[in-house]
């Protein structure tokens, strides 16, 4: 009943859209590797990957073929299903959540058909993209455990403490921005921040939760495990981490997965913090190009939010020394959390007395 | 209601008094103070209550009648009186004494959600609010293996039957579409759904385990020893009597109409509490593990309550829990002052501590019901709803059995200290303070037994 | 059968198949997978009777979140099949049929109540503007009042784990 009214063209349209955001963010995913390198390079006055092509472009896909042909290595003392299951959860839960961001205007057709540039408009997005990124520690939870190696194990614990603690000043955080926006859609939320500037005031979010976003952007870098919170991966304590054990293309899924929650998590930090795909003076480019060009600058200008964001992990990961463990813990419970709560505190308070 | 709003905000002040006030003497004055205001507030709430009809508030989600606000005077009373005796040893317990009065308070907020709940959500979230606490003052002796053990086992089975309330509820809401008890208008139709009996069963089930009825008493002595003794006293007399009322009100409110189709499964249970309960207390060695049985017997008294169906069980209810209760914690504010808590540690007690074994006499007589004392008048109310009832007669024989047997173990006590030789030792000093406070809780206790309509009030 | 049954007894027998895989399997980390899937199915029961907030809820919460710290303990206890206590098998046998007698009961009240059971409609109850406003205003004392229970169960997190001068057990 329900699945039958679907039209054939809405699911091809769907598909297609689902495939295109898939391989760009793979795409884009690959060539963070890339970026990761030569950022370290040129923070560490360095030249970087520059062998495989010009300006070492090339490299990515040297690294991919490599970690394709190489021996494939299952321990005898690992538990072989969830051993493969782990790659495999970490990879899906980082695709995921791209299903749920706007990454463009509707486009109308001449005959009025709606193309929406967003696989999936549910009333709970944002929950929907907390579900999941709650769910990606699996993976390496489940890799740790399954590699039946003391480092692995105590590396996947790590995470998952780590993971489990720092959802909470998140979610907590998350809760200031939606008493504002008062819609967990996020088509909706980037609806309201159409433009740059309205009624006197930014649109964007940044500039109503700042506080806010400082604590989402910190439990992100936890989230995502990247430094200086890679607790998961310290090589100095755990030898290589929660993917010791793996070889191969599996170990090339944790990696990747990596790189590909860095950009969906930078994709959703400027989704819900830096307006989406909005920039100033939108309306008036609207009026002066045409609306296929409009729809293209949009993405674009996503896009660029999110590779700066990128580059901004980058640069921490590059900056700062890694936490240790009981100061994480610390950092997380003791002051985020107060923290997003006064935070989310002062917006009610807020709200309440914008209301009256 | 203003009760529940106290008990929770004491509650809170408690738990910021343990953060300000690092004197564990001064910790224990707050509780006093803050239990007397609870108390305070109870009577209070009794003497605004203008009229006789029931107060519905949140949306009928409470129905709070002058039983409710009599019985929850009743109880925040009997935990005055706890901690007064009690406050003492509760700070010996371990570090984190104004939380243990913050939990206290928390769980006394849950019974008084059960003498007013009006919707199932309610009664569970009383149940919850009252169990949880208790399962962390059951381990609250950290050093001790047994006191872990008494919290993990009490922690697992309440979980468990916490769930088959849940289930019984689910099945309730499934058959009746509501979970408003005074609601299952249904229930009083001929055409009876099975699928809301297999739902009360359920219920009978999990409240069986709550008031540690038999079959499902085997926590009972394990958790009620292993305790620290301070709470033991708490749980065993006025968490069980909460939950003895929110039994009665499901089953007499809810399902009273029913009740030709579980009163004798009551029965039988009842039957199996006494015998269970009153033949194994007999063979203890431990005066502790004595009274964690002698609490499983005395359940099979208060059992007659929910058995019979009529407004004599209501009051049997309210004096049995104020008797049982009042004497149960005289009694083990006695034992945790002895340094053994075996039958001969008791020996010889009468000359060295006169006045503390007449107090711990006048206990152990409430207990087994002898006249003159407040477990007599309990025991006679309770039986006297059965026989009113009807059809309970050879119940209420086999419990008069029973209470004969009971005798038994509680003149061991007696014997004990007035006709054996021996050095009965104390673990702590007592003082001319603790003794006039067992004086006063005597006399609560012959009271009860003389004039036990001053309990009743209005009821 | 439309597409909608097709997916309520494709979820539903993945529920319990799910379910009976949590007590059935020999390894407790297969034990909380198996339980994992289950609230995944029973979140998909969720979806399909338009309450996706409570849906998505249950996944972060119990999925995402309770689940984690119990893999967490059993892979910190590195439980194994072969340190499960041995059973009577008289107590076994007492289990079943006490068992098998429940299973029954359940079993005759559920068929012989075919009378009561909901219609499937079209709802907007699970919608979380509708949760929402329901639980503030019908459900608003057993919503505030579960932070009782909340806080004291903090308050024994304190109690029970806090480090101090006693934890010498």
């Amino acid at each position: 009943m329900l699945l039958l009214q679907i039209d054939i063209a809405f699911l091809i349209e769907k598909v297609i859209l689902a495939t295109v955001i898939l391989l760009g963010s793979l795409g884009i995913a690959m060539y963070a590797t890339w970026g990761e390198r030569k950022v370290a390079a040129i923070m560490q006055d360095r030249i970087g990957p520059n062998r495989a092509g010009p300006l070492g472009l090339l490299q990515p896909l040297a690294d991919g073929a490599k970690l394709f042909f190489k021996e494939e290595i299952i321990p005898d003392s690992s538990t072989r299903f969830l051993f493969i299951l782990g790659p495999s959860l970490a990879m899906l839960t980082a695709t995921m959540t791209s299903a749920v961001i706007p990454w463009g205007p509707d486009y109308v057709t001449e005959s009025g058909r709606v193309i929406s540039l967003q696989v999936a408009d549910i009333n709970i997005g944002i929950l929907f993209i907390f579900g999941v990124v709650s769910l990606g520690v699996y993976g390496i939870m489940l890799g740790g455990w399954a590699s039946n190696n003391k480092f692995s194990l105590l590396s996947s614990i790590r995470a998952a403490a780590q993971a489990v603690s720092y959802e909470l000043a998140l979610g907590i955080s998350l809760v200031a921005l939606l008493m504002m926006t008062g819609s967990l859609s996020l088509r909706e939320i980037v609806a309201q921040q159409h433009g740059f500037w309205a009624d006197g005031y930014f649109t964007w979010n940044f500039f109503k939760q700042p506080l806010g976003f400082l604590i989402f952007l910190i439990c992100t870098f936890a989230e995502l495990n990247r430094a200086p919170f890679d607790m998961a991966e310290c090589e100095s304590e755990l030898n290589m981490g929660y993917h010791q054990e793996y070889s191969s293309m599996k170990l090339g899924f944790y990696l990747f997965a990596e790189y590909i929650n860095m950009f969906i998590s930078s994709v959703v930090i400027a989704t819900l913090f830096f307006g989406g795909y909005n920039f100033p003076f939108m309306d008036e480019v609207l009026a002066g190009t045409g609306q296929m060009v409009f729809a293209i600058i949009c993405v674009l200008v996503l896009l660029t939010k999110a590779i700066g964001f990128i580059l901004f992990f980058m640069f921490i990961r590059w900056t700062l020394p890694r936490f240790r463990y009981d100061q994480l813990m610390k950092l997380g419970w003791r002051s985020l959390i107060p923290l997003a709560l006064f935070n989310m505190l002062v917006t009610g308070l807020v709200i309440l007395y914008a209301l009256n | 209601m203003k009760a529940i709003i106290a008990a929770t905000l004491l509650g809170v002040i408690m738990m910021f008094t343990g953060l300000f006030v690092k004197d564990k003497r001064q910790v224990v004055m707050i509780a006093v103070i803050a239990f007397l205001a609870l108390l305070g507030i109870t009577i209070w709430e009794v003497q605004d209550a203008s009229s006789a009809a029931p107060a519905m508030l949140f949306n009928n989600m409470l129905r709070i009648d002058s039983y409710a606000l009599w019985f929850n005077m009743m109880m925040a009373g009997c935990t005055f009186l706890y901690v007064l005796l009690m406050g003492k040893d509760i700070m010996r317990v371990g570090n984190h004494v104004a939380e243990y009065f913050t939990l206290i308070l928390f769980i006394l907020c849950g019974i008084f959600l059960l003498t007013g709940y009006n919707n199932l959500l309610m009664l569970f979230i009383g149940i919850e609010i009252m169990s949880i606490p208790q399962y962390i003052l059951a381990g609250a002796d950290r050093r001790n293996l047994k006191s872990n053990e008494a919290s993990l086992k009490y922690f697992l089975m309440g979980a468990f039957t916490t769930g088959l309330l849940l289930m019984g509820i689910t099945l309730l809401y499934g058959a009746t579409g509501s979970f408003y008890i005074t609601d299952f208008t249904f229930l009083r139709t001929d055409a009876l759904n099975p699928m809301a009996l297999a739902g009360i069963l359920f219920i009978l089930i999990s409240f069986v385990f709550k008031v540690s009825a038999v079959p499902m008493h085997m926590w009972t002595p394990d958790v009620y020893d292993g305790s620290p003794t301070a709470f033991t006293a708490f749980m065993s007399t006025i968490v069980k009597a909460g939950a003895f009322v929110g039994f009665l009100r499901l089953f007499h409110i809810a399902f009273g109409s029913l009740s030709e189709h579980w009163m004798l499964i009551v029965a039988l249970i009842t039957a199996a509490t006494l015998l269970v309960g009153n033949l194994t207390a007999v063979f203890q060695q431990s005066v502790k593990r004595m009274l964690a049985y002698s609490s499983i017997a005395q359940a099979g008294f208060m059992l007659f309550a929910i058995a019979s169906v009529n407004a004599s069980a209501w009051q049997g209810m309210i004096i049995y829990a104020v008797a049982y209760s009042v004497a149960t914690i005289g009694l083990f504010s006695v034992l945790i002052k002895m340094k053994d808590y075996t039958y001969d540690g008791f020996n010889g007690l009468a000359k060295k501590q006169p006045a503390l074994a007449f107090f711990t006499t006048i206990f152990l007589l409430s207990l087994a019901g002898i006249p003159l004392t407040g477990g007599f008048m309990a025991k006679y109310f309770v039986l006297n709803a059965a026989v009113q009832q009807g059809g309970l007669l050879w119940l209420v024989i086999f419990a008069l059995l029973m209470a004969a047997i009971s005798v038994y173990y509680y003149f061991r006590v007696i014997i004990a200290m007035y006709f054996k030789q021996g050095e009965a030792e104390m673990a702590v000093e007592i003082n001319s303070g603790d003794k006039i406070l067992l004086g006063i809780t005597c006399a609560l206790v012959i009271l009860l037994g003389v004039a036990p309509h001053l309990f009743l009030g209005s009821i | 059968m439309n597409a909608y049954e097709l997916i309520f007894w494709l979820l539903t027998v993945m529920a319990i198949s799910c379910a009976l895989g949590v007590i059935l399997s020999r390894n407790p980390v297969s034990s909380v997978l198996f339980l994992i899937a289950t609230f995944f199915a029973v979140s998909g029961h969720y979806i399909l009777m338009n309450a996706q907030f409570l849906a998505i809820v249950n996944i972060i919460v119990y999925a995402g979140a309770i689940m984690v710290l119990f893999l967490f303990v059993i892979m910190l206890m590195n439980l194994n099949a072969d340190t499960e206590p041995q059973k009577n098998r008289l107590v076994q046998l007492a289990g079943v049929v006490s068992g098998g007698i429940l299973f029954l009961v359940i079993l005759a009240a559920l068929k012989s109540s075919t009378n009561n059971m909901l219609e499937q409609t079209a709802t907007d109850i699970g919608l979380i503007k509708n949760l929402g406003k329901t639980l503030f205003t019908q459900f608003v004392l057993p919503f505030e009042i579960a932070s009782v229970l909340f806080l004291s169960a903090m308050i024994g997190a304190v109690v029970l784990g806090k480090k101090g001068e006693d934890a010498g057990a």
